[in-house]
């Protein structure tokens, strides 16, 4: 080829195949990288939706102002869902309404307490109802309600001033604008009850805790009180409509508690939703509960100092849900206790209260507790005036806020409703509002992976239950049960899936026929073609009442099938070696089927039985603990242990090795004998383990409770044995191809050396592939793993936290494609299933990259044999 | 056994072959020196072959569980009329019989105030199970029938089966029909007529059904959309601009239109439904309670005792054709499942369109373009591990990814108006698509790395001497080379992915489609809508529905379709690259 030759050439390649070339290349480029980019964007898309779990709350923004009348001696200080409207109210009963976010005021009535000394103030969890305790021993009950309204933009009144974007005022309301051309207008509006004397003496109240439920005008509440002489009452107001004249007419039922010790300084009351419990703290600490279940009866059911002496109680109230006592001291130490059933505490009513959580303690004494109204989110506020917004599950400090220290102490502290807010005042009529962003307070490592003593648990454990029947639910988000679930599921259908795997590819690649290979190994490949929703509806609906009723025969084939093939192939050893020849290959196969079908039959047959023999007549009585003993189960699982030990312990006796100069005669005498032996060794290994599992049972030992136990239709067995029909075909193939691409001359050489076709495949073919059945069994367990539809459908899907091979469980894939469907965008449960997902990732990345290194190894090895 | 054993013979002489049986090698009749029992491992061998014997058992038992159910489900099964001792007649389907053992002599408490008695424990009992129908009568369909309690078994030729559209269907007697007026009773009924009436009626069904859900579903697609263009023209112009005033000025005059013809055609359905009801049917069960309904409503009947082999058959294929062609109803229970069927095959579809290009473009990448060394060899375990990660996953990336991130972002671009209701930013056939491409893109790329490889070096040589650019050979010289490779890969994945349900649970399947993702409406193709699926109508009507017992034979013969189905890929994968490795494998060099 000439310069010139090859100048022409150039000069006529077309400008379109250059440019073809080019675009091909670049896409083919973009393409790869962008295909290989996506799969990798799949972990970081994961990583990115679980991340915000475990970040803590932030500070949207923080709007300092001064209030124009600093209201004194605050009552109690509320805040509406909008966050737009602070209401506080004094002990003379003067009533501050303002701006939330600048602090303008806005015109509210004050309440008419007709002068009265207001000597204890009591509120309800959401803050909206108040009760007043006067010096006269009467009661006044009192509403402040936010009430929103929505209106449409063209009704805004004119003349309104404005607050700050989007809020303005007319004086009395608040009105801001929301999205869809609509205006949101809040107002505030106060109630007063007329009095009530609740202390027979006219002594003053002294403590009172209040409970209104319904609307004001025809309330159920309940209230419990202390006056000066100690005397508690808890008081239901009882009220009736007359059909007549419309009137409702109030009646209150009192019932006085058990006489507190004399002198008992009460200053703390605090009263359960449903008036069964009454609690009442004095300052040093000593807490009496009563059980007012019976309201006739009242009991004093258990007098307990819940902090260390020396330590004045400060804080003492509810969470959410009434099951959360929260105790906080003077010196800052604040944790929450739960009223358990405590059979040892030698309480009337046998509970006790448990200090379950100690939370993070802080600077000063904990002078406020503010408990958000949706979830365990809460508010403390110390002396030193630190505002710290505290998560009770997972034990979270979220946030630490701080207004500014020159306006002195804080007065009063309102948490939002919805748990976004807090709104704070001080002394010297300073107020401070903070927009909070706080997505996933519940979660954190410790409440994800750890124990946590859930709220009515008695005694910290691992629980997934993520939602409830009622709005004060404690969601329960351990993945530890989940991930559990799927080791089990895992585990059990390893156990049963990978030694058939395994046998049956040493079978196929070393001991039949290639054309028999050829068809068995399509036959068994096309098991993983099934999709699995398929086979767990089989397993589910077909097998699994099947198996309900035959629990006992499936037992059996478990030891039937094994020992009848073994008996057979002693029986085999005996066939004339000409016969055997002849039959070797698919016939020897055939007959195989054969056995272990006949083994099938005959433990079905022998089923009821074996059941009356071994369970008691009744294997579901019997694993659950009521009936039969230890002994005959024990037996069967001692069985395999004792006869290979004495297998190896008795040796073979001379005659049996027909070796030197087999004949046909002396060949047959040998296999007689070693049958012979093999019997003999059964017997005699029955009868030690026998004696050993009588031993073991006298010992305590029951496997009831351990792997096995109470049986529940959709169990673990049944996941195994479906996910044998997914594991099994992709072991096998893989391991069957690894032993294949053995080399053939190590075969050849080991059989020349006079190896016999087994020594050759356990000695020789086994060790060389090794690393790829290896890898084949690590990518069957990744399959296990990660399988959904089975473990959805055959599982029952309880998240339980045992070994019982014949209860149910729940694995982390099932758990996803059960809950995400209801799990709302980005709550918690959305994120914590991401991170259910992520684990699951993880998992069988790490499974699947052990593989993949160990085949790539193994290939390499191969090629260089 | 005799043909397999010749074959087996003749090929054991065979000696060439070093893993020919263990014994070929002492057809010699020399033994070896050493041979003890021991070292042929034959109780070992045994536990081995043994192990293969239970894996192919377990895959024949199970496929044949499958095709028998799945094939005899529709086959009509006569009636029978059971009399218990206590007098109470049953009738029904027999379905089947088993021995269990009775719970009540033996329940839990029981046990402890017989004492230890397990020698007299339960007795198996017989049981059958019959289908009895007539659910709006009893209350149940099924009913066990205990061996002993049988007084006499009787099947009585006059005894009908009818499906129907509701309450399932009816065992028992016909007693008369009321065709709009003329009533037709007792023995004057004949057969033909009866059967000439559910014709007619069942004329009258599609004639509703087609005004129901044909003309009055257009009108009211046309009102959401004029409802929709007005409401975007409002978003887009504002509230008090000229153009929204013009908007809704149409959109007033072309409701009234719309308006106008849905009252036209409801006055006409209704018209229709009136005068349907006016043919009626009444039936009686076997003891006599009589029951009138709808001739309309009656999908089919036949008397099951009187059926020869040939109408049996006509009614088989009947129902399979139901099955094929129509509808789900009563909670997919019973109908069709051709929403199911259209649904998976779309879906595969649009996988497989977009798996396509991307797996194939990967996989060029990896293998011709980029360069061989430590980063490539760490991607192509990346990719065989992303084979291995759950479906699950997948579906999880897709619903938070494609769906909520991608999805909503569309809305808000393209869609504004019909918020808050999402189009695309909720599961839909195109967010599935999308998911299994991704999850079935590790089979194609390692198909196609395959097919690639395989493809000999000299041919890429000879092309580049030649003087083809590097695309020319690629797409002239390997990619045709590779393609019967590429095919199997692609069409492995596609029955992959027609079997995966764990990720269409999250991304877009429903139990119940209102609309087809294909129709007539503009733009014909409807890649938001969700669809159903065959798989997940297995999970769905074998473990939501009311009754699982009614519904296993709908469960079994769905999964006879997906199994027919996958197995039909499976096929088409093995034929196709036999044929086109032939077609190739000409030119060799």
């Amino acid at each position: 080829m000439t310069e010139g030759a090859s100048g022409v050439r150039r000069r006529s390649v077309r400008r379109s195949v250059l440019v073809a070339d080019r675009i091909a290349d670049q896409t083919i480029r973009i393409g790869g990288v962008l295909v290989i980019a996506a799969v990798l964007g799949i972990l970081v898309f994961l990583v990115y939706e679980v991340v915000p779990l475990f970040k803590g709350g932030t500070v949207q923004a923080r709007q300092s102002f001064a209030l124009q009348e600093p209201p004194k001696d605050i009552a109690a200080l509320t805040l509406d869902e909008y966050k737009v409207l602070g209401v506080t109210v004094a002990m003379d009963g003067s009533i501050t309404a303002f701006h939330a976010r600048t602090g303008a005021s806005l015109h509210v009535p004050s309440l008419d307490l007709k002068g009265k000394k207001v000597t204890a103030v009591a509120k309800t969890l959401d803050r909206k109802d108040l009760a007043f305790g006067f010096s006269d021993g009467t009661v006044r009950f009192a509403r402040v309600a936010i009430e929103p309204e929505i209106i449409p933009a063209a009704a805004l009144p004119q003349g309104l001033t404005q607050l700050s974007d989007g809020d303005s005022t007319d004086g009395v309301s608040v009105f801001s604008v929301i999205p869809g051309d609509q205006i949101r207008k809040v107002t505030a509006k106060i109630y007063l009850s007329d009095e009530i004397q609740v202390s027979k003496t006219g002594s003053p109240i002294v403590a009172m805790d209040y409970r209104s439920a319904g609307p004001w005008d025809s309330p159920r509440r309940s209230f419990v009180t202390v006056d000066g002489q100690g005397v508690a009452a808890l008081n239901r107001v009882v009220s009736k409509k007359n059909l007549l004249t419309g009137k409702v007419s109030e009646k209150v039922v009192s019932t006085v508690l058990p006489q507190l010790p004399q002198g008992a300084p009460v200053s703390y009351a605090l009263l359960t939703d449903n008036s069964d419990e009454v609690y009442l703290a004095e300052k040093r600490g000593r807490v009496y509960r009563y059980n007012t279940r019976n309201p006739q009866v009242p009991v004093l059911a258990e007098t307990v100092d819940l902090l260390p002496r020396g330590v004045e109680l400060t804080t003492f109230g509810f969470l959410l849900g009434e099951k959360s006592l929260v105790v906080g001291g003077s010196n800052g130490w604040l944790g929450i206790f739960f009223r358990l059933r405590q059979e040892e505490a030698g309480t009337p009513d046998g509970y006790g209260l448990v200090l379950t959580r100690k939370l993070e303690p802080q600077p000063g004494s904990i002078t406020g507790l503010d408990a958000g109204q949706r979830g365990r989110l809460f508010v403390t506020t110390d002396g030193a005036g630190d505002i710290w917004v505290r998560h009770a599950t997972s034990q979270r400090t979220l946030l630490r806020l701080q207004p500014e220290k020159d306006r002195g102490r804080v007065t009063a502290t309102a948490f939002a409703p919805r748990g976004d807010g807090v709104l704070a005042l001080q002394e010297k009529g300073g107020g401070t509002f903070w927009d909070l962003s706080i997505p996933h307070p519940e979660t954190s490592l410790g409440s994800l992976f750890g124990k946590v003593w859930y709220e009515g648990y008695p005694e910290p454990s691992y629980t997934w239950q993520s939602s409830g029947a009622t709005d004060d639910f404690e969601p329960k988000l351990s993945l530890v049960p989940l991930i559990f679930g799927t080791l089990k599921a895992t585990f059990y259908s390893l156990m049963f899936a990978i030694p058939i795997a395994l046998l049956a590819a040493v079978y196929t690649s070393e001991f039949v026929h290639p054309s028999v290979r050829a068809t068995v190994k399509p036959i068994m490949e096309m098991m993983a073609s099934l999709p699995s929703v398929i086979l767990g509806f089989v397993v589910a609906l077909v097998l699994a009442p099947v198996v309900e009723s035959w629990i006992a025969a499936v037992i059996l084939a478990f030891v039937v099938v094994p020992l009848a093939l073994v008996f057979a192939a002693h029986l085999w050893q005996m066939v004339p070696a000409p016969v055997a020849i002849r039959l070797e290959g698919l016939p020897k196969l055939i007959i195989m089927f054969l056995c272990v079908a006949g083994a099938g039959g005959a433990s079905y047959a022998a089923g009821p039985l074996f059941e009356r023999l071994f369970f008691a007549g009744n294997i579901k009585a019997w694993l659950n603990g009521g009936v039969g003993s230890a002994a005959p189960f024990l037996f069967l699982l001692l069985m395999p242990p004792v006869f290979f030990a004495m297998a190896m312990v008795v040796p073979r006796w001379p005659g049996q090795n027909p070796g030197r100069s087999a004949g046909g005669e002396e060949r047959f005498k040998a296999a007689a004998l070693e049958l012979v032996r093999w019997l003999g060794l059964l017997v005699a290994a029955a009868g030690c383990s026998y004696a050993l599992a009588l031993l073991l049972q006298e010992a305590g030992v029951d496997a009831r409770g351990g792997f096995i136990g109470t049986y529940v239709q959709r169990n673990t067995l049944l996941v195994g044995f479906a996910m044998g029909f997914a594991v099994i075909p992709i072991t096998y193939t893989l391991a069957e191809d690894a032993l294949n691409a053995v080399p053939d001359h190590l075969r050849f050489a080991s059989l020349s050396c006079g190896a016999t076709p087994w020594q050759t495949a356990i000695w020789v073919i086994l060790p060389t592939a090794a690393s790829g059945v290896f890898a084949a069994i690590m990518i069957g367990m990744g399959r296990a793993v990660g399988e959904t539809m089975i473990v959805v459908m055959a599982s029952g899907n309880t998240p339980l936290l045992d070994l019982n091979v014949f209860d149910g469980l729940r694995a982390l894939s099932a758990n996803i494609a059960v809950e995400l469907p209801e799990a709302v965008k980005d709550g918690s449960l959305y994120r914590v299933l991401f991170l259910t997902a992520l684990v699951l990732f993880s998992m069988t990345f790490v499974i699947n990259t052990v593989a993949e290194v160990v085949r790539l190894r193994f290939r390499k090895r191969a090629m260089q044999l | 056994m005799v043909p397999t054993t010749t074959k087996d013979r003749s090929e054991g002489r065979e000696e060439a072959n070093p893993r020919t049986p263990p014994e070929s090698r002492s057809t010699s009749g020399k033994a070896p020196k050493a041979c003890s029992l021991s070292a042929r491992g034959e109780p070992f061998l045994w536990g081995f072959g043994g192990s293969l014997a239970i894996g192919i058992m377990m895959i024949l038992g199970f496929m044949t569980l499958i095709l028998w159910n799945g094939i005899a489900a529709f086959y009509p099964k006569p009636l029978q009329v059971v009399t218990l001792r206590d007098g109470t007649l049953v009738a029904g389907e027999p379905i089947r019989t088993e021995s269990f053992q009775p719970q009540e002599e033996s329940p839990g408490k029981g046990d402890k105030e017989h004492g230890e008695s397990p020698s007299a424990g339960p007795i198996p009992a017989l049981r059958t199970l019959y289908r009895i129908g007539n659910f709006d009568l009893y209350n149940e369909d099924f009913r066990w029938v205990l061996e002993s309690s049988v007084e006499k078994t009787a099947t009585p030729p006059d005894l009908f089966f009818v499906e129907r559209l509701e309450w399932g269907p009816f065992v028992g007697t016909v007693q008369s029909i009321d065709l709009a007026g003329s009533q037709i009773g007792g023995p004057s009924l004949s057969t033909n007529e009866l059967y000439s009436a559910v014709e007619q009626a069942a004329e009258r069904r599609a004639g509703i059904r087609s005004v129901e859900r044909g003309d009055i579903a257009a009108v009211n697609y046309e009102m959401e959309e004029a409802r929709l263009a007005l409401k975007k023209a409002g978003l887009k112009y504002g509230p008090r601009s000229p153009e929204y005033q013009a908007a809704e000025k149409g959109y007033a005059d072309r409701s009234a239109v719309l308006a106008e013809r849905y009252r036209a055609l409801e006055a006409r359905a209704h018209e229709l439904k009136s005068q349907d009801a006016k043919f009626t049917i009444t039936l009686a069960d076997v003891s006599g309670r009589e029951k009138v309904q709808k001739l309309s409503d009656v999908v089919r009947m036949y008397p099951a005792n009187l059926l020869s082999v040939f109408q049996k058959l006509r009614i088989y294929a009947s129902r399979w054709w139901e099955l094929l062609s129509q509808e789900p109803r009563e909670a997919n229970t019973e109908g069709g499942i051709m929403p199911a069927i259209f649904g998976t095959c779309v879906m595969t579809i649009f996988m497989a369109l977009a798996v396509a290009p991307f797996g194939v473009v990967a996989a060029l990448y990896l293998r011709e373009y980029a360069r061989q060394g430590r980063m490539v060899s760490a991607v192509r375990i990346g990719i065989n591990n992303l084979a291995g990660i759950p479906s699950i996953v997948y579906g999880v990336f897709g619903l938070g990814f494609f769906a909520y991130m991608i999805g909503a972002g569309i809305d808000g671009l393209l869609f504004p108006e019909r918020l808050p209701n999402p189009t695309y930013g909720t599961g839909g056939l195109l967010w599935s698509s999308l998911t299994l491409a991704l999850l079935t893109v590790p089979v194609v790329i390692v198909a196609t790395e395959e097919a690639l490889a395989a493809v000999p070096q000299s041919s890429r040589e000879g092309s580049l001497a030649c003087g083809a650019s590097k695309w020319q050979t690629v797409k002239y010289i390997v990619l045709p080379r590779a393609m019967p490779g590429i095919m199997t890969g692609l069409i492995l994945a596609m029955a992959r992915g027609a079997g995966e349900v764990a990720p269409l649970m999250l991304v877009g399947v429903v139990k119940l489609a209102p609309e087809l993702p294909i129709d007539h409406f503009f733009p014909y193709i409807h890649l938001e809508r969700s669809f159903m699926h065959l798989g997940f109508h297995i999970y769905d009507v074998g473990f939501q529905s009311r009754n699982s017992e009614a519904a296993k034979p709908m469960v079994f013969v769905t999964t006879l379709v997906l199994i027919t189905l996958i197995a039909v890929m499976n096929a088409a994968a093995i034929y196709i690259r036999n044929r086109l490795k032939r077609k190739f494998s000409a030119g060799g060099f």
